[in-house]
């Protein structure tokens, strides 16, 4: 199966409505190929649920959505059950957690409580109400977005949360080309959102899944993950280095960008790559250190040999 | 200032520490006031860590460095010599605290604080002294350790443990260096102690000058016999030969006194059984030996004087160790040159009439110079003479007729001028020999050790056909005194070393504190003979013994063997590490094309993967691009690529990956394609 060439279709098919993203919606793609849940992290109006969006079509996913409020509550998400007068019973009304692909926008908005109930779905694949254990669909994405945290009125995600995502995108304001072409090709004939064509089927993301599990990893690969992953631990810029969950995440999305190049063993540059996605979120940087997670992340990518001399 | 470059916390207590620790055995030779500098500067120190005061400015420090030396210079009146320099030394150590900021300035310092160890021992290489040299080497180290573990907020042991063991792992290379390293001579004399005081017996003697010493139960020197000791009475340990009065004090010849002819001592018939014995003579900074009569040395570097006495060239700043052989039977100059006998006979001026006169009469009684002898000491023994440690003073007119008739108590230098007074004025050849006598013998390795309160001073005389024969007129006097030592003479009045209370030897009636001391004494014996006596000498003696005579050639081979019996054990470690490190042969041929490049431009930088670099290079220098790219597409293959590691594949890309890197040559297609860019 050419992956790359499938996966080259998805992400010009995404690209019909995220102009100039192509970046991203590779991380995104890869991210949901290796089982993760993603993390966006923009201002409004950068194109969050666009993408979110385009990425349940590309795959042929059932699709809900939820704006996170202050107000929302855990019962909100995952469902009630209501007492049936008919038959005098209860029965279970599934909340909008039932579904292949979740977009819970601007989570930071709402409680700890409501937020750690969807968190802990998100990490089970299942929900427990009332004593009851309910799976969840298969396959199982979130999609979360986030403000930047100094904006007012938000919770923002402890450390221990931010580790349940495998990645964090930025999506960032467009490249002017591409914006000028959006300008050109907007049309205001209302609401009509465009529908995008099914490119994976799912049949085809099990195989994908399936090549990933069987790419091989050299020792020489796998020490330059070590030193990577060492280096956040010992470097006196870090506070708190990357988790053994951290490394394992960097290496399950190297395999899987491995596969999407059409590649049968994984190379520094496929570490490389999904690095600051997958490494920025988890690193906090020491007090007297001036960068934030991304300056980390190129701190071990400059300072990490390659080749272990 | 990088946190890395900071200075420890726990680096700076162990360094605060291991100065004061330096600067303690010095305490009592440097001026106080630099002592109150040590407590200043630690105290600076640990304000600036604090973070109330400031390290200080370049003009503080100017004057403190110019009020150091200015210090330095009023306390010792100059700035040559070893103590000034010492003190200085220890001045700037002291001070460079205050400015120890980064890791750079610790290193200094502790550098400098290994060197302070060393001059220590220019005073003193006693044995305590060189195990609390070891003390400080240790906190050193450990302070070296501690400036490495930044992190660390408690003492723990790990960082002494640490020390400890790189202490230990240098002890072989210590062991191979002490015994084999050439003992080279100095290459630069050190500078003269100008405030050590010269100690033992003085090249003159006046009433009073051994009593003085009577009271210091410092050792003078100690002596191990081949064969038996001799008894208490037999050691007369000669050090010098007083031949000329002088103003009422008796010295020993000069050099130039002696017309050239004399210089040598008469030829000795040597006869009977001899002694033979080595002696490590404690610093007195002063030439003479001591030894029994009539004594040859068996160490190069002594020599032998006119009048059979040993002495060396150099004063002795240092414990010094050296072989003799005695014969006690041998006759010493049987006959007399006119000279020596004219010299040995003098008796300036006209003082003491009453001894002359006394001298004239007994001699005219006796029938023979021999007899003379006997009456003279049967009057010392008969008479009311008083053996004591302190006498009374005598006056500078006719002091031998104050004593003979007047006051008849004094020290073994009254009798023994008086006597030799009594000879000459009778005509007899007479001199007075000071030295040691007696000595306390250690059970626990059989040697003699000679304390300065066994000073003492006898008298030569010459008989016809007899030479020169030893007379005490001490021994008539206080028999105990030579048979027993000083001790058990001064028994009635009491006296013996009333001036150190504390001083072990004055206890040396009860039994397990006597035990004790004399085998710390054995002990001291052991590390003088066999570690501060181990010069030159020893050295090639050793050496030409174990290894069956030993050549240049022999002694380079045998320096180089043991160096690298030694070092090949941490070799071999270290090069386990390196292996433990798994470097593959692909990494290995590829770091090098990356070394090929480098110097062309083309550094690769640490993040940077084969890759990037490739295409960084093909994109500068399409010329080169095919090979790079090849030696890449291999190298690629090998690290990363599923073939397992030593398989027949893997072994066959290695070839071919170091082939192609050893064909290539960039340096050459560079020079005419290189991108103008």
């Amino acid at each position: 199966m050419q992956v790359q060439a499938l996966i080259d279709s998805a992400v010009a098919e995404v690209g019909k409505v995220l102009l100039g993203k192509e970046p991203q919606i590779r991380l995104a793609l890869c991210c949901l190929i290796a089982r993760g849940h993603l993390l966006i992290e923009d201002l409004p109006g950068m194109g969050k649920t666009t993408l979110s969006h385009a990425l349940a079509d590309v795959l042929g996913l059932s699709w809900k959505r939820v704006q996170f409020t202050s107000d929302l509550l855990p019962a909100d998400i995952l469902g009630v059950s209501v007492y049936n007068r008919n038959d005098a019973s209860f029965s279970f009304h599934p909340g909008p957690i039932f579904t292949q692909l979740l977009l819970a926008d601007e989570i930071n908005r709402t409680t700890p409580r409501t937020q750690s109930a969807l968190l802990e779905a998100m990490a089970e694949h299942q929900v427990t109400i009332e004593g009851e254990t309910r799976p969840l669909p298969e396959p199982f994405f979130v999609i979360a977005t986030q403000n930047p945290i100094h904006q007012s009125g938000t919770y923002p995600l402890p450390e221990s949360q931010l580790d349940r995502f495998l990645m964090r995108l930025e999506l960032g304001y467009p490249h002017p080309h591409a914006e000028r072409e959006m300008f050109q090709r907007r049309r205001p004939n209302g609401n009509e959102r465009v529908v995008l064509e099914q490119r994976i089927s799912i049949e085809q993301l099990e195989r994908v899944r399936a090549l990933v599990a069987e790419v091989y990893e050299s020792t020489n690969l796998l020490d330059y993950l070590q030193r990577l992953v060492a280096y956040t631990r010992t470097a006196a810029e870090f506070a708190v280095g990357l988790s053994p969950r951290g490394a394992l995440a960097l290496l399950d999305c190297a395999r899987t960008w491995a596969v999407m190049h059409n590649r049968g063993n994984v190379v520094p540059e496929d570490l490389q790559m999904v690095l600051p996605a997958v490494a920025a979120h988890r690193l906090v940087p020491s007090g007297d250190y001036a960068g934030d997670g991304a300056a980390l992340v190129e701190l071990m990518r400059r300072n990490v040999d390659v080749i272990r001399a | 200032m990088k946190p890395d470059q900071q200075i420890p916390r726990n680096a700076l207590v162990w360094i605060i520490a291991s100065q004061f620790s330096l600067v303690a055995p010095h305490a009592g030779r440097i001026p106080i006031w630099v002592l109150a500098v040590y407590v200043f500067a630690a105290l600076w120190r640990i304000m600036v860590y604090r973070g109330s005061w400031s390290f200080p400015g370049r003009w503080v420090k100017a004057g403190l460095i110019a009020s150091s030396f200015a210090g330095i210079f009023f306390s010792y009146g100059s700035l040559i010599g070893l103590e000034p320099t010492v003190a200085l030394l220890l001045t700037a150590f002291a001070l460079k605290l205050i400015e120890l900021a980064r890791h750079k300035d610790g290193y200094v310092l502790l550098f400098l604080g290994y060197f302070i160890c060393i001059t220590e021992f220019l005073f003193s290489q006693d044995l305590p002294i060189a195990l609390y040299s070891l003390l400080n080497v240790t906190l050193v180290t450990t302070a070296l350790v501690a400036m490495h573990r930044p992190g660390e907020h408690q003492f723990n042991r790990k960082t002494i443990r640490l020390a400890a063991v790189m202490l230990l792992q240098a002890l072989p290379l210590m062991l191979v260096l002490f015994f084999l390293f050439p003992r080279i001579g100095p290459l630069w004399s050190v500078p003269i102690k100008t405030h050590t005081a010269q100690t033992g017996v003085s090249d003159f003697m006046k009433p009073g000058d051994i009593s003085s010493l009577g009271k210091s139960d410092a050792v003078a020197f100690r002596a191990q016999f081949d064969g038996d000791i001799p008894g208490a009475s037999e050691l007369y340990w000669r050090g010098l030969v007083f031949s000329t009065l002088e103003e009422g004090a008796w010295r020993s010849l000069r050099y130039f006194d002696v017309p050239p002819a004399e210089r040598r001592a008469p030829p000795v018939e040597t006869t009977g059984e001899s002694l033979q014995y080595r002696i490590i003579i404690e610093p007195t900074q002063q030439n003479w030996l001591y030894s029994l009569r009539y004594a040859r040395p068996t160490s190069p570097g002594v020599m032998s004087g006119s009048d059979y006495v040993l002495f060396s060239p150099t004063e002795l700043e240092d414990q010094r160790l050296y072989g003799v052989e005695s014969w006690p039977d041998a006759i010493l100059e049987p006959e007399l040159s006119p000279w020596r006998r004219e010299i040995e006979l003098r008796l300036p001026g006209t003082d003491n009439p009453q001894t002359r006169a006394l001298a004239g009469q007994l001699r005219s009684q006796a029938g023979s110079d021999a007899a003379y002898v006997d009456a003279i000491l049967a009057k010392f023994r008969d008479e009311p003479f008083v053996y004591k440690l302190d006498p009374p003073l005598l006056p500078a007119e006719n002091p031998v007729d104050a004593f003979l008739f007047q006051s008849r108590a004094g020290f073994c230098e009254h009798y023994a001028a008086a006597f030799v007074v009594l000879m000459r004025a009778a005509g007899v050849p007479a001199r007075v020999v000071a030295g040691y006598q007696g000595g306390e013998v250690n059970p626990l390795n059989r040697t003699v050790i000679v304390h300065q309160f066994d000073a003492h001073a006898w008298a030569e005389v010459w008989l016809q056909g007899r030479g020169w024969m030893r007379v005490d007129p001490t021994a008539s006097v206080s028999p105990d005194r030579i048979e027993w030592g000083l001790e058990r003479a001064l028994e009635q009045q009491g006296g013996f070393l009333s001036d150190s209370p504390l001083s072990l030897v004055r206890y040396r009636g009860v039994a397990w504190l006597n035990t004790l001391r004399l085998r710390y004494d054995a002990l001291t014996y052991r590390w003088q003979s066999f570690v501060t006596g181990f010069d030159r000498d020893r050295q090639f003696q050793l050496l030409n013994e174990v290894f069956d005579g030993i050549s240049v050639r022999k002694f380079l081979l045998v320096l180089a063997a043991s160096w690298v019996l030694v070092l090949a054990p941490l070799a071999y470690s270290l090069l386990g590490r390196r292996r433990a490190r798994e470097q593959r042969n692909c990494d290995r041929y590829y770091l090098q094309f990356c070394e090929q490049l480098a110097p062309l431009g083309f550094v690769r930088a640490p993040g940077e993967t084969a890759g990037e670099y490739a295409a960084r290079i093909c994109r500068a220098v399409p010329a080169i691009a095919g090979e790079v790219g090849e030696i890449t597409r291999l190298y690629s293959e090998l690290a990363y690529g599923p073939v397992e590691a030593s398989s027949g594949r893997a072994t066959r890309s290695e070839r071919e990956l170091k082939q192609a890197i050893g064909r290539f040559r960039p340096a050459r297609k560079m020079r005419f394609d290189r991108d103008p860019r």
